[in-house]
């Protein structure tokens, strides 16, 4: 499986090479999907400074670290959207002929992915570190990368749902384009500005919270305003994540056995 | 047999394209019922979000935090019909090289793309009534005098045509370039933000405020918004309609000619 | 030992049921009524190592999905699978192992980048081991002549190159049965004859076991020894091609031209399958009544300009067996 994944990312910087003014107009895109995010925080708080005890400088760090997350996704991972255009183009069956794991093979098809949003991201997030002032120590260094970790696969749980909702749904496009922006839109403020049920939601069954709010809180030094959590529990993010893929790839080979017409 | 005269406009065609695309549309069962979720859940993310603002700090004074709900809702409900790309299909077939065969059928090929357009836009306007009903339930939406609504309603229909203009010369440099997936998506974020769809554009600092307000996007949101919520008083009304025709007229010139040139330029190649 | 057995398969779809136009789209929205199908019907086979076999039938009749069963696909119904001495169905990865798969349809190239990196990544998926990659691309590109357009990317390919390359591909890694979905689908006659000349090379040299499903007969003509016809979800000859021919290949077509077209033809011992102005198409049983007699009948009735006698081929023989239905032994009667 090493060297197939060696492969499948060798094929990967090939193609984007080959696609150059693609991967430009791609790389804008990226600029001004997260710049006019964070642009219209700025405008916002411009004129509002404060909100429920967040500052734009705090909040700043926010978007970051769910940016540092969900690029580290989009680099890894993406791929794994495309399982419904292979089912509906008749492509998946070549999936299932081939000696690996179907999921393998999903997440290793080679496409055009270049790590151009994960260094964006890398230096947005060291940029907003430096402009929000958090206290970095050995347990930052640390746990930053682990938790953007766990926020990645809270992420792949994410996906890997929405696309084996295919093997029923068949187009599944525009579900997750809402769910990617809902998820943009939600992580981008602080969890206490929603209502107690939208909270608990947010942390125990689609844990976006645990993504960049809950380490945000701790490593700014907060206090947990939410639910009333320990700060701590921002370091669980990795476990949170690895608990969602698992559920998540059991939904996997449910829909890949219906897929299979097991039990027709 | 020689057909000399031109013949009679026929209607027929395009009520077809509009109807296939409407059960085109419908086909996706679980499209429809994401769409009304996700119109609910951003409505109240809004609320959220504006009280949460408004809370700790200095309210503008012109803006009321029930205006900026409003302003926010009405302007959520706006996007679902004007964020739809009406003539996507002419950058698909473009892509895919089927356009050829729309040249050689006896319609109006632009006026295809807008027919099939305008059914995807009817559709999605239908679904806007479920989720208006939704939204005065989640949260309160102030309605204006009906003077204004009728004013507002003029507003959107300029501000629609102005973005409809937008996209059609964004799809229309397809006839050069392929990849414009990624142009577009920039554009419409840039629209979306600067023209008042996320935020009013009142709220921006003052100098950004003296930028924006001469784009064109202002025309397409923050114009009939500012109207709604009564900002823009009934005596400035039509100032500011009047600038949205401007744009609308600009616009679809500028688009006649890169339509004109596209042609041209696929005749010449040979598709 | 046979390397391919199956008993008994069953395959049954189910699926929902969907209205025409905007009203029955509309309606599905909200309904929930479920069809089912049998695609397969009890079909069974077994194939000995190294036999090279037509899997025959109109569309629809079951062929895919038999295809997608054996690969490992789908999941029967029913009915026992051993494919290489592995149940395609318990150890998909296993079976993929030892199988290549060509579908005419799609390839399975990477289409961006030179052909090459597509046998680069394909030989890390399947483990090939470097002696084995290195001879069997030296093979390839002789037998299949791959050389020339090894360094072009696969989306620039006729068709007929990238066939080629699907072949290679499919055979990189030495797999003890291969399946050809319209392998030669779309190509002009030089490619067909090429691939042709490559699969028998391949069946002769390697022992490899070939399952070859295809609309084309002159494939199966040139290639298969057995066939399998399959119609309806059930396997309805299943045997040596030259048996099919002999039982069903016993009428031919006396093609007559008249020299007056307004001329009525109608003799005995022969039906007429069709006329176009003065040219007129007689079927004839060559058991029931021989040529000689035919045209004898035939000139004696009417004034000819020309003749021709036609033989079946594979093809007719097909056709007519799938519109007259299958009888052992017999060879039918004309209708």
């Amino acid at each position: 499986m090493a060297s197939v994944y060696r492969e499948y990312w060798r094929i990967n910087i090939l193609t984007t090479l080959e696609y150059r003014e693609n991967f430009v107009i791609w790389l804008l895109f990226t600029i001004v999907y997260h710049g006019s995010a964070l642009a219209a925080l700025w405008i916002v708080l411009t004129r509002f400074p404060e909100m429920n005890g967040w500052n734009f400088k705090q909040m700043a760090f926010l978007y970051a670290l769910w940016m540092l997350a969900h690029a580290l996704h989009n680099t890894f991972f993406s791929a794994v959207g495309d399982v419904p255009d292979h089912i509906r183009e008749g492509e998946f069956d070549r999936v299932l002929v081939r000696p690996l794991d179907a999921l393998f093979q999903a997440i290793a098809t080679p496409g055009q992915v270049f790590p151009d949003e994960l260094i964006l991201a890398v230096l947005t997030f060291v940029a907003a570190c430096i402009y929000s002032g958090v206290h970095i120590d050995l347990m930052f260094v640390v746990f930053v990368p682990l938790i953007a970790i766990g926020g990645a696969l809270i992420d792949l749980a994410l996906n890997l749902a929405i696309s084996t909702a295919a093997f029923w749904v068949v187009r599944v496009d525009a579900l997750r384009w809402i769910v990617v922006q809902l998820e943009q839109e939600f992580t981008r403020y602080p969890l206490s500005i929603y209502s107690r049920g939208v909270r608990v939601v947010l942390t125990f069954v689609c844990p976006f919270a645990f993504m960049n709010y809950f380490p945000a809180t701790y490593f700014l030094g907060k206090s947990e305003t939410a639910l009333s959590l320990p700060p701590a529990v921002g370091l669980l993010t990795p476990v949170v994540g690895v608990v969602c893929v698992a559920l998540a790839y059991a939904f996997w080979r449910f829909g890949l056995n219906r897929y299979q017409g097991v039990g027709h | 047999m020689i057909i000399a005269a031109r013949p009679r406009f026929r209607w027929a065609p395009y009520r077809a394209l509009a109807a296939r695309a409407m059960a085109r549309e419908a086909t996706y069962r679980f499209d429809v019922f994401t769409s009304i979720g996700s119109v609910l859940v951003r409505l109240y993310l809004l609320k959220m979000v504006w009280t949460a603002l408004y809370a700790h700090n200095t309210t503008p004074a012109e803006l009321p935090l029930h205006a900026v709900i409003t302003y926010s809702a009405v302007a959520l409900l706006m996007g679902l019909v004007m964020d739809i790309d009406q003539t996507r299909a002419l950058h698909d077939r473009l892509h895919d090289g089927t356009i050829v065969t729309d040249f050689l059928k006896p319609i109006n090929v632009a006026l295809s793309f807008f027919a099939d357009g305008t059914g995807e836009v009817i559709f999605h306007a239908i679904l806007i009534v479920p989720s208006l009903v939704l939204a005065l339930l989640v949260v309160h939406i102030d309605v204006p005098p009906p003077m204004t609504l009728a004013a507002f309603a003029v507003s959107f229909v300029l501000g629609y045509l102005v973005g409809f203009w937008i996209n059609f010369i964004l799809n229309c440099t397809a006839f050069w370039t392929l990849e414009i997936s990624a142009v577009q998506l920039i554009v419409t974020w840039l629209t979306d933000l600067l023209g008042g769809e996320i935020i009013p554009l009142v709220l921006f600092p003052v100098v950004l405020q003296k930028i924006v307000f001469v784009l064109p996007f202002a025309a397409m949101f923050s114009t009939p918004l500012l109207i709604y919520v009564g900002i823009i008083s009934p005596s400035g009304w039509a100032a500011a309609i009047g600038v949205q025709a401007v744009w609308a007229a600009v616009l679809a010139f500028a688009a006649s000619l890169m339509w004109r040139a596209g042609t041209r330029r696929i005749v010449s190649q040979g598709g | 030992m046979a390397i391919i057995e199956a008993v008994d398969l069953r395959k049954v779809y189910r699926s929902i049921v969907r209205g025409p136009g905007l009203a029955g789209a509309v309606k599905a929205l909200f309904s929930r009524e479920i069809e089912e199908t049998v695609a397969v019907d009890g079909v069974s086979f077994s194939l000995q190592p190294g036999e090279l076999v037509g899997y025959l039938g109109p569309n629809g009749a079951g062929k895919s999905t038999t295809i997608k069963m054996l690969t490992g696909i789908l999941v029967p119904t029913s009915g026992t699978l051993r494919v290489a001495g592995v149940v395609p169905s318990e150890r998909r990865q296993a079976n993929a192992q030892n199988i290549g798969v060509v579908f005419g349809q799609r390839s399975q190239l990477y289409w961006d980048l030179p052909l090459r990196e597509s046998f680069e990544l394909l030989r890390a998926i399947y483990d090939v081991p470097d002696d084995r990659y290195r001879t069997n691309m030296k093979t390839f590109a002789e037998l299949l002549d791959l050389d020339r357009f090894l360094g072009t990317p696969v989306r620039q390919l006729s068709l007929g190159e990238r066939m080629r390359g699907d072949f290679a591909a499919a055979m990189l890694h030495d797999p003890a049965i291969v399946y050809l979905d319209e392998p030669t689908i779309g190509l002009d006659v030089v490619a067909k004859e090429a691939i042709r000349t490559f699969v028998a090379e391949i069946n002769r040299e390697r022992g490899t076991t070939i399952i070859l499903t295809t609309h084309d007969l002159a494939d199966v003509e040139r290639l298969a020894r057995r066939v399998i016809l399959i119609d309806e979800g059930a396997v309805i000859y299943d045997g040596a091609l030259e048996r099919l021919r002999q039982e069903y290949g016993t009428h031919r077509t006396l093609v007559v031209t008249l020299a007056n077209p307004e001329q009525r033809l109608d003799v005995e011992g022969a039906t007429v399958e069709s006329r176009e102005g003065n040219v007129v198409r007689l079927r004839f049983e060559r058991k029931k009544t021989s040529a000689e007699t035919l045209i004898r009948r035939v000139m004696e009735c009417c004034e000819i300009s020309d003749l021709q006698i036609i033989e079946p081929d594979i093809d007719g023989i097909v056709r007519r067996i799938y519109t007259e239905g299958y009888q052992d032994g017999a060879a039918g009667t004309p209708s």
